[in-house]
């Protein structure tokens, strides 16, 4: 993926305060929050998440990480601000994610999902158009700065071409792109991206990761990737947030937290964990259990 | 990259509003009575100008007081109908879905039966009485939005499928007490309310009745509109939606209530025009594309355009009687609709 | 939507049952015999053997084990060419139209009739008899729970399906379908004939026709007014020119503006302004509705282009008219009278009294 545009400018969409903060402050700041609902009125509520906390600064990337239903997906929905927490709170600068407005909200935090049917025909360009919406006023004409923003952001992720062709017709990689280019042009601070790699060969989740990481620092994006993809998470991702069965086992640079009996443990299965080249750990699944 | 600009938007619906006024001029000529366009013309000039004076020939009458207010319910009928459709099938993010679907047609109908059954017994002013059957059937569409409404909810919001199965329901149950009514009376009584339910523009109204359609329309389309681009979004999927800003519950809300309101009013003084809301955004949407904000708009024009020549061919093929324009909406949307549907899969 | 719409087809379908019911099948397995329009009567005894094993109404008590016929059978041939088989005598009869109930009644057979539909309403005493439900949709248990000799059927109202039920049953059905007065007069009569009143039935024929003579007479010779029939106004249903209706407007001194092959046609305002009628009839049983009625259309800009309508001209007659029945001459004499009052005046012209003649609250007619 080829980062040829220039970074997105996010100078004007910012509150006075964050411009005059310095660099690296901690952008999300997620406290103690807790998950917890009732299937009907008459049981006693589940709890999907327990107590879970972490922080992230711009420009990391944050990889939430556990098997299935392990309470991922509802950690990202209280990160994004559309689950209200049971206990705790989500603060993105400062402000709580759950107390914006939708349109407010949209502004600052991008979600990355897989796509739902799209009931009627659109292009690329339209699609990712959408991500205007948050900016200006509800009902609306686009004005050129929304173009440039949506032209830029396809560019980012390297789907210049891709423009002008249907949704319909592009690839599972190349929706991925116009998805994530939809999440740029909301300008956000926040990119959230819920199993992103789920459909995608290992050359397009390589390439996504690696584009990610890129946008990440140059768009000074804060990114969370929630994934059960363990390799991709230890070298792509700055901290890991371990979940298993909505408890959060423990939050670190991969090199911390990927040991050997703590993963074996979370994904029961016989693993091995090995430096990678990059300085990475590398996590290998060991075929044969009597081997060992 | 060719996004939609208002001068862009501005010429389609100016030729749109084109084509609808040679179609009103074509129905203002097509009928039992020859009328000459100039002198009409001449005489809706004069009138306008020295604001409502006599017409007096015999044919000025016909045109001005009979023909000419029906095609204006035509249009407002075609154009309600399908920004109802347009907005439901958005509601529901659903093709299929047209204004009728939630039921409202239905609380109309029996509505207007309930008043025509009362009416003979209460002593009315003579203009008030006329009210009473329209004024009936939007008391029974109102009743009925209420309560799909209260159906629709789950966790206090409206849910599209709730919504869709609680007005499904209702609208059946309603079928049912419609039918019930119908059939327990014979002779002439109620006979007349089967040609009306088909869907029928020769009822003639009071004119006060015009402009209470004329500002219902102005209010609920409007209300619409300014979820166009809400309903955008919409149609990637709620959740999508959702996370790019929209107001879901608001939007739901009010396109409800507003696209409820517009199949009200046009079901009280016309009974149930078939097709027109199922497939006039269809049809839009092939020719101008999905996006709301060009859509709501041709939708509109397509409809009023749809129902005036339906009702013209209607009141023309068989002088001199005329076949309800309910049923040249449904010969000619049949067809249609079987032709969309195999476009799409092809 | 669906239920909307199969809810408006199945109105439609009611309505338009006149024009799609077909000449019903013989459904009966008498030989084949060509009988005349005016039944001959024909002993069965011998000739019913396989036909008495199928259930049957008899309700003589001597009904022997196997069937073996114990009463008379007439064959007759009924109106829409049907053969049918009654029981004589006929002792138990049951009606499914408000049209038959009132023959019925004219013919003086009323203690015959056991049962009849929940809207025979004339006269008052026919709403005691035992009802078997809507004249479309009777209750079949009810009538073969009052094992009727015959049943009386019309084209115009009931259904083939209906029939075909009472045939399956073993029930016989005789129809009528009476197109025109004159038809009506000749139905009555051979009704009489056919139940075993063929006095009462030719007396009552007699009278009629002697009515209607007397009213060609007084008014034969004056030009017909122009009328509009109005059945409803939202929208405008008027009646064809081959309906009965029409027949009974034209045998009143008027003649319907409306010339549709349609049974009801929905008719174009437009159209009605440009025919101009002088009058307007109305067919209704409370005269009071319908003059608020009238004054309701006075206030419509577009009703008003009628002259009738600003004049005032219109004419309101018993519901009688809608029924092809005896009593369909009674509302003919009543709308010959307000259409034509001079005719009918008794005194000669010289001591007419002031604009006196028709005085009546129901009609606002005026020349």
């Amino acid at each position: 993926m080829s980062t040829i545009a220039r970074p997105l400018e996010m100078g004007a969409f910012r509150s006075p305060g964050e411009a005059s903060r310095a660099n690296n402050e901690v952008r999300l700041s997620v406290e103690q929050v807790s998950y917890a609902y009732s299937p009907n009125p008459t049981q006693a509520p589940l709890f999907t998440l327990e107590a879970t906390s972490f922080q992230a600064r711009a420009g990391e990337i944050v990889a939430i990480l556990g098997p299935n239903a392990s309470g991922k997906s509802t950690l990202l929905k209280l990160i994004a601000g559309t689950l209200e927490p049971l206990s705790g709170r989500v603060l993105l600068n400062g402000f709580v994610t759950h107390s914006l407005t939708a349109r407010t909200r949209a502004q600052r935090i991008a979600m990355v999902q897989q796509e739902s049917q799209l009931l009627f025909p659109a292009r690329a360009w339209e699609f990712v158009l959408q991500g205007r919406h948050p900016h200006g006023r509800a009902l609306r004409f686009e004005s050129a700065t929304d173009i440039a923003v949506a032209r830029n952001a396809l560019a980012q992720v390297g789907a210049a071409e891709l423009s002008d062709r249907w949704m319909a017709e592009l690839s599972g990689g190349e929706k991925q792109r116009v998805i994530l280019a939809r999440a740029l042009a909301q300008q956000p601070l926040l990119l959230l991206l819920d199993e992103p790699t789920l459909h995608l060969d290992i050359a397009a989740q390589v390439d996504l990761l690696h584009g990610l990481r890129h946008l990440a620092v140059e768009n000074r994006y804060t990114v969370v990737v929630v994934t059960h993809e363990l390799n991709l998470a230890g070298e792509y991702a700055d901290q890991v947030v371990l979940i298993q069965r909505g408890k959060c086992l423990r939050v670190g640079p991969p090199g911390v937290v990927y040991q050997r009996e703590l993963l074996e443990q979370v994904f029961q299965t016989a693993l091995s964990v090995e430096l990678g080249p990059s300085g990475r750990p590398r996590v290998i699944v060991v075929a044969d259990r009597e081997e060992r | 990259m060719r996004p939609l600009t208002i001068q862009r938007l501005f010429l389609q619906c100016t030729a749109l509003a084109g084509i609808l006024f040679v179609v009103v001029i074509i129905a203002l000529k097509a009928g039992a009575v020859e009328v000459s366009l100039f002198a009409l013309g001449r005489d809706l000039i004069r009138v306008i100008v020295h604001h409502g004076g006599e017409i007096k020939s015999d044919y000025g009458l016909i045109v001005m007081n009979i023909r000419l207010p029906r095609i204006l319910l035509g249009v407002f009928v075609g154009a309600s109908l399908a920004v109802a459709g347009t907005g439901f099938q958005a509601l529901l993010r659903n093709p299929l879905a047209d204004p009728y679907v939630l039921g409202v047609s239905n609380g109309a109908a029996l509505g207007a039966i309930l008043a025509l059954l009362v009416s003979p017994h209460l002593s009315l002013l003579p203009a008030v009485a006329d009210l009473l059957t329209p004024l009936g059937a939007f008391l029974g569409a109102a009743a009925t939005i209420a309560a799909v409404y209260f159906l629709g909810r789950r966790e206090g919001q409206i849910d599209s499928t709730t919504l869709l199965l609680g007005g499904v329901i209702t609208g059946s149950f309603l079928a049912a007490i419609i039918m019930f009514l119908m059939t327990s009376e014979t002779g002439s009584n109620l006979r007349g309310m089967a040609y009306w339910l088909m869907g029928n523009l020769s009822t003639s109204l009071q004119p006060s009745v015009y402009w209470i359609l004329w500002l219902g329309f102005l209010l609920g389309a409007g209300a619409i509109y300014t979820t166009a681009s809400d309903l955008n979004l919409l149609l990637s999927g709620e959740k999508e939606a959702m996370h790019l800003g929209v107001d879901l519950p608001r939007v739901r809300l009010v396109v409800y209530i507003a696209a409820s309101l517009l199949t009200g009013l046009a079901v009280s003084v016309s009974g149930s025009i078939g097709y027109v809301g199922l497939l006039v955004p269809h049809v839009m949407r092939q020719i101008f594309g999905s996006d709301h904000r060009v859509l709501l708009p041709t939708a509109a024009f397509g409809g009023a355009i749809a129902v005036v020549i339906a009702d013209t061919i209607g009141r023309t093929v068989v002088p001199p009687a005329e076949l309800p324009v309910g049923a040249m909406t449904a010969l000619a949307g049949a067809p249609l609709f079987i032709y969309l549907l195999r476009r799409r899969m092809a | 939507m669906p239920h909307t719409k199969r809810f408006g087809v199945v109105g439609m379908a009611g309505m338009l049952l006149p024009a799609l019911l077909v000449v019903m099948v013989p459904a009966q397995k008498a030989p084949a015999q060509n009988f005349s329009p005016r039944s001959t009567p024909a002993s069965i005894a011998a000739t019913t053997q396989n036909n008495a094993t199928t259930q049957n109404n008899a309700t003589t008590a001597a009904q022997g084990q196997n069937g073996a016929a114990a009463q008379n059978f007439r064959e007759v041939m009924d109106e829409t060419g049907r053969t049918v088989r009654i029981p004589q005598p006929v002792m138990r009869i049951v009606s499914l139209a408000p049209s038959l109930t009132e023959t019925i009644y004219a013919l003086g057979l009323q203690d015959r009739l056991v049962g009849d539909t929940d809207y025979c309403d004339y006269p008052p005493e026919a709403q005691k008899k035992q009802k078997v439900g809507g004249a479309i949709n009777p209750s079949l248990e009810e009538i073969a729970h009052l094992r009727p000799d015959v049943v009386l059927v019309t084209k115009h109202l009931n259904t083939l399906d209906t029939v075909h039920s009472l045939d399956a049953l073993g029930i016989p059905s005789y129809a009528t379908d009476p197109r025109n007065v004159d038809e009506i007069v000749a139905s009555a009569k051979r009704l009489g004939e056919v139940l075993g009143a063929a006095e009462a039935g030719a007396a009552l024929a007699e009278d009629l026709r002697r009515r209607l003579d007397v009213l060609r007479q007084k008014i034969g010779t004056l030009p017909p007014r122009r009328v509009l029939f109005v059945v409803w106004t939202d929208p405008l249903i008027s009646i064809g020119k081959d309906t009965f209706i029409a027949d009974a407007l034209r045998r009143a001194g008027a003649v319907s503006i409306i010339d549709s092959k349609q049974d009801w046609p929905q008719v174009n305002l437009e159209e009605v302004a440009h025919l101009q009628p002088e009058v307007l009839v109305f067919a209704e049983s409370h005269a009071e509705s319908t003059l608020q009625h009238f004054e309701v259309l006075a206030t419509r800009p577009a009703w008003r282009i009628l002259n009738a309508v600003r004049e005032r001209n219109f004419a309101v007659i018993s519901e009688a008219v809608n029924r092809p029945a005896p009593r369909i001459v009674t509302a003919i004499e009543e709308l010959a009278e307000k259409l034509h009052p001079e005719a009918f005046v008794e005194k000669p012209a010289a001591d007419q009294v002031s604009g006196n003649t028709v005085a009546d609250a129901k009609c606002l007619c005026a020349r």
